[in-house]
């Protein structure tokens, strides 16, 4: 599509796009830096994370700002109009994963070198997931591919029945030795804060498509429902 | 609900001597909705907006092909008396021109020259009823035998617009109605204009797209002559459906 007859208009919706995709890259490098600090059980590593949050709430704060001084003076239209909404919703979501990786590192010191190592592990494959998810999900959006997008979002499929899988292994965990309960809650917490994070992506991946085709994506997970009590062996 | 079409246009083509201004336009309009016209200077919207009353008429070089029915009469037939037809189908035009004679007088007029009165009293009944469905009566009713042009500009704009309706037609085409007025007399006819809808039938060229969005249900984007795309509006101004109506209404170009 060719440019807008106001260049600075362009030029302030660029800026609304690259500082989301600085967001962004500010998101996937929390979760990959609180993965690490869990993985190492790594105290030190994990506070730094915690400090490098206001960076993200502040660009989100940015794009508020910007996207309000847009549709006041500019009264964007048609794909113009879902980009800035579009980018309130994203900024909050991305702003909300960065939420959950601090959460994650907040509880590393909580985790104990005798935490069940298997669901560790798990949990860091899981948190290798959602990453390509953040990577894929931000590539999708500055291609603005609607392809891509539905791509992202099939895939939280897969990190929703890791989680369960994760969930059902470490209350089978605490079944079996009751010692184990404080750090298993710690680690279900942070499963969860994982988990949320792809859902977020998912969420960016629906706003992709909304601002591509002007619909909302009408899909549900095949999983839904799959929610049932956990048959714990005793 | 199935829409009732009023004023149904197919294969219009429109000459001004050598050069085409319209091609092969082809539009339904349907009753008592607004439909609004919009695109850049020179698409053609104001020569389809005045072939629905012959305004192009007065123009020698001007030919039309093509037909244009409203009820289903095709208005162009030569048993069609051009003056029945303005009664039918009226116009308020971009800058508000009042007659040079009293408030009174501007609305009186038509319906005198139509015979629409047959004493002094229905006339007067006439004049206020129409003043009344155009918003303005309680500014002007004590001030009757003022000029028309001693108004304000909005003002004037709604004194023609009772003008339009003293006449009682069915169809009112309105050619940038609100571009010469301040946002609070645009307003006003705005708000005339939801009102006006429920007893007339309003094509609105109007070169604010935000006006476009407000008032109409459909609208129509015309470019170098061609009615490029017609939708509803909130289709037009959301995801419509072709690259230069995106163009247009997202200000690519214009």
């Amino acid at each position: 599509m060719s440019d807008h007859l106001v260049e600075s208009y362009d030029k302030q919706l660029e800026l609304i796009n690259s500082n989301l995709v600085k967001m962004g890259g500010l998101v996937e490098q929390q979760v990959k830096d609180s993965l690490k600090a869990l993985d190492e059980k790594d105290t030190e590593f994990a506070e730094e994370i915690l400090k490098k949050d206001d960076k993200i709430d502040n660009l989100e704060k940015d794009i508020y700002a910007l996207a309000y001084k847009i549709i006041a003076m500019r009264q964007p239209m048609a794909n113009d109009l879902r980009t800035v909404v579009s980018a309130l919703s994203i900024a909050n979501d991305l702003e909300r994963m960065g939420d959950h990786a601090t959460n994650v590192a907040k509880r590393v010191a909580n985790v104990k070198v005798s935490m069940p190592s298997q669901s560790i592990s798990k949990i860091v494959q899981m948190g290798d997931d959602v990453q390509k998810m953040i990577k894929n999900v931000l590539d999708a959006f500055i291609k603005m591919s609607e392809k891509k997008a539905l791509n992202v979002w099939d895939s939280d499929i897969d990190i929703d029945e890791t989680y369960l899988e994760i969930y059902r292994e470490l209350l089978q965990t605490m079944a079996d030795n009751p010692d184990t309960i404080n750090g298993c809650a710690h680690l279900l917490t942070i499963a969860k804060n994982i988990e949320r994070i792809g859902d977020y992506a998912q969420n960016i991946a629906e706003d992709i498509h909304f601002i591509v085709t002007g619909e909302t994506l009408e899909r549900k997970s095949d999983n839904a429902g799959q929610w049932e009590d956990v048959d714990i062996k005793t | 609900m199935e829409k009732k079409i009023k004023v149904c246009v197919k294969n219009l083509n429109v000459y001004y001597g050598e050069k085409q201004a319209l091609f092969d336009v082809c539009m339904d309009i349907n009753q008592n909705e607004i439909t609004a016209l919009i695109g850049p200077s020179g698409c053609g919207k104001s020569t389809f907006l005045r072939c629905l009353n012959r305004m192009n008429d007065v123009i020698d070089i001007c030919k039309v092909e093509g037909s244009i029915k409203i009820d289903g009469e095709d208005i162009y037939n030569d048993e069609v008396r051009v003056e029945k037809l303005r009664e039918r189908v009226g116009m308020v035009f971009q800058k508000p021109n009042p007659f040079p004679k009293s408030i009174f007088e501007n609305v009186a007029y038509g319906p005198r020259i139509h015979g629409l009165a047959k004493d002094k009293n229905e006339l007067e009944e006439i004049v206020y009823s129409s003043l009344k469905k155009a918003a303005i009566f309680d500014e002007v009713k004590d001030r009757l035998d003022e000029t028309g042009t001693s108004l304000s500009g909005g003002q004037q704009q709604r004194l023609c617009i009772a003008r339009a309706i003293s006449v009682n037609p069915d169809v009112i085409l309105m050619d940038e109605p609100c571009s010469a007025l301040d946002p609070i007399a645009t307003a006003k006819i705005e708000a005339l204009m939801e009102e006006l809808k429920k007893e007339y039938t309003i094509i609105i060229v109007t070169h604010s797209m935000q006006q476009a969005a407000r008032v109409s249900s459909k609208t129509g984007f015309f470019h170098l002559g061609n009615l490029i795309e017609v939708n509803d509006t909130e289709t037009i101004f959301s995801t419509p459906a072709n690259e230069k109506t995106l163009e247009y209404v997202t200000g690519r170009f214009g």
